[in-house]
């Protein structure tokens, strides 16, 4: 059962929702809609299921400056570019929208509303699941959505580079909100980059809806590489349609907290997702990655492969879940959760779940967390290799089958380059 | 070369070797024999440095050095090759990458600059026709998918590119069909040199058809029993071990 906020908890967040509400506009009743339903579910206590194995107390009692609706591009660290096509969104509020590829556009609310989108569509909370609260209080307090469209049968050359930055000197909360459509037929590449600074903590709270259309393709790489002292929670809420895929890789590598909540919906016949992971949980992190796929229609195909690496006072948890409902013949799931624990005091929870109401299908899910094969150790030592370089190319290895798939370069090549350096200075760490 | 005393090593409580004595010196081919269970592959692991066997008595010198008081890639980087009798196989790490870092850590040891990468590639290239082996090897997994026969190459392969001074080989042998047990003969053939030493471990005169060893021993429950020429191994492998334990008995 949720504990409905109260206290000083309430009061800082309605005094956020305050003043958002006093610049709302037309949004306003969708606004306080939310917000009532946020302040009703308030934040999970240790007994909801879907928070066992991560505790909001630490979150909960910190208290979180509204994000400005202004941004201050001192607020912005060095990012790299990872495609000529960049959005950056600070604090939840977009910074900059330069050079973008034929056939995708790229909206603010504002216009978008005045486009004549719906605010159902645009304001969307879905209803139930352990982040429900959090998407109600995004919609209450979220700067900008931003609606990215990519249009009927357009495939971009170059991948499209959406930055959400949380940066500075002051704890603040950011709320940042994307909604994805590839159109019927289009391919795309969407890069959702995570970034930030340790000055401060800051709160994200992000919200992604996808849409991937009849036969459109949209490959979404996201790169968790948000400050080491920030709380991250985003839940990616995904339709897939008809012969349509949405092929997916996740690194989350930062964050003193951060919670992924994935949810694929293969909604029409012959949809297929892929999604490859991979999580870092050193140092004093703590990195949940939550993924659940319903099947709701024929002739669909899922494949989950996440691996963890956890160390020092780390904690990594994975949540795999795939439903196959009962007009889901012929799909087929398959979930793998591979995890590797380098020091004794770091931990992974890992919990597959698999409900099957179809008869004819093909689903299978294994998970294992282990430690470096102490033959393999010795294998390589037995051949000159010192052990602290033995042990780096065993980590390096169980994280390159995840690595070897991301098929984009200069995505890849971030996500080495802060693995590398981690790796470096956790393996030069006697443990 | 390698100078081994009143060696005694158990596994928890179980006493393994219980007073083992060899003396090689450079240039010798060794063989030891023995019935399953005698100890030989804990020999073996004792010598590389395995973790899990406690040595409780008994001293190794190698090159003048405490062998037993070095970690395993000290030994490696002294010279010291183990071929597996199970080869690991590792996922990840590629053929290429470990031959270099291996050839790397053992250069460094002897002062020499890294090898580059052209030069590693000839070496490499012909050290693979001699095991034949197809080049693709290079680029997969260490062993990852290997035979069992193209696991045992490859440890020989490893064996010539890093051209230990002792090489001690555990049941190389086992699991082998004629041909590949030629190839790896050959390989191992190639490396007899006034200035190494080999140490075969092995279940069967079989190998000893190929690889002709300068001294035999007979390793029975921990201990060496006999030393001969290449005949005891024939004369083993037609009488089996009961005899060389009755002998000893009586001794």
């Amino acid at each position: 059962m949720n504990a409905a906020l109260a206290g000083e908890s309430l009061a800082s967040y309605g005094a956020a929702f305050e003043s958002a509400r006093a610049v709302a506009g037309a949004t306003e009743a969708a606004r306080s809609q939310a917000f009532a339903r946020f302040a009703e579910l308030g934040f999970p206590s240790a007994r909801d299921e879907a928070w066992k194995y991560t505790s909001l107390r630490r979150l909960e009692s910190r208290r979180f400056q509204a994000a400005r609706r202004s941004c201050d591009a001192l607020d912005s660290p060095d990012v790299a570019v990872l495609s000529p096509h960049r959005v950056v969104l600070v604090n939840g509020a977009v910074a900059e929208r330069s050079g973008l590829p034929a056939g995708m556009r790229v909206r603010t609310l504002d216009e978008a509303l005045r486009d004549g989108e719906p605010q159902s569509t645009l304001l969307r909370v879905p209803a139930g699941g352990g982040t429900e609260r959090f998407a109600a209080l995004n919609v209450a307090l979220c700067a900008d959505a931003l609606v990215v469209d990519i249009d009927e049968r357009a495939a971009p050359e170059q991948p499209l580079h959406l930055v959400l930055v949380s940066a500075g000197a002051e704890a603040r909360m950011a709320h940042p909100r994307l909604l994805i459509r590839a159109a019927r037929g289009s391919t795309a590449r969407i890069i959702l980059h995570h970034a930030g600074d340790d000055a401060a903590e800051q709160f994200v709270n992000s919200f992604v809806e996808v849409e991937v259309a009849t036969e459109a393709k949209l490959h979404l790489y996201r790169l968790q590489a948000a400050g080491t002292r920030s709380f991250l929670i985003e839940r990616i809420e995904a339709t897939v349609g008809a012969r349509a895929s949405l092929l997916m890789h996740d690194a989350a590598l930062d964050a003193s907290l951060s919670r992924l909540d994935l949810n694929v919906r293969l909604a029409a016949p012959g949809a297929t997702t892929e999604l490859s992971g991979l999580f870092l949980a050193d140092g004093a992190r703590h990195l949940d990655a939550h993924v659940r796929v319903d099947h709701l229609a024929p002739d669909t195909t899922s494949l989950v492969d996440y691996r963890g690496i956890a160390a020092g006072r780390g904690r990594g948890v994975f949540n795999g879940k795939a439903v196959v409902h009962v007009d889901a013949q012929r799909s087929n799931a398959r979930q793998t959760n591979r995890n590797l624990l380098l020091t004794p005091g770091a931990e992974i929870d890992s919990k597959p779940e698999l409900e099957i109401y179809a008869d004819d299908v093909k689903c299978s899910h294994g998970s294992t967390t282990g430690q470096l094969d102490a033959a393999a150790l010795f294998y390589l030592r037995s051949r000159g290799l010192g052990e602290r370089e033995a042990r780096s190319a065993l980590t390096r290895a169980f994280a390159g089958a995840v690595l070897s798939r991301m098929d984009l370069a200069t995505y890849a090549a971030a996500v080495h380059a802060v693995l590398d350096e981690r790796l470096t200075r956790l393996l030069d760490t006697p443990a | 070369m390698l100078s081994i005393r009143d060696l005694h090593a158990r596994i928890g409580a179980r006493n393994i070797l219980k007073g083992v004595n060899l003396e090689v010196r450079p240039g010798e081919v060794h063989a030891i024999m023995g019935p399953n269970g005698s100890g030989k592959s804990t020999l073996a692991s004792v010598l590389a440095g395995r973790a899990g066997y406690e040595v409780t008595q008994g001293t190794v010198e190698y090159l003048g050095r405490d062998l037993l008081a070095m970690e395993p890639e000290e030994r490696a980087r002294a010279g010291v090759f183990l071929a597996f009798q199970y080869p690991v196989e590792i996922p990840g790490v590629n053929n290429a990458y470990l031959l270099k870092a291996a050839l790397n850590a053992i250069r460094k040891q002897r002062g020499e600059p890294e090898v580059d990468a052209f030069d590693f590639l000839s070496l490499i290239r012909d050290k693979m026709k001699l095991m034949q082996m197809d080049e693709s090897f290079l680029s997969r997994g260490v062993n990852e998918g290997f035979s069992g026969g193209e696991k045992k190459r490859n440890e020989i392969l490893q064996m010539a590119v890093l051209e230990p001074k002792l090489a001690l080989l555990d049941e190389t042998d086992s699991g082998l069909d004629i041909d590949a047990l030629r190839v790896v003969a050959n390989g191992v053939n190639g490396l007899r040199a006034p200035d190494r030493a080999i140490v075969l471990v092995t279940h069967y005169q079989r190998l000893l058809d190929y690889i002709e060893p300068d001294v035999v021993h007979v390793l029975s429950d921990g201990r060496i029993l006999r030393s001969g020429d290449k005949s005891l191994a024939l004369e083993l492998e037609k009488r089996g071990y009961d005899w060389v334990r009755q002998e000893a008995a009586v001794a």
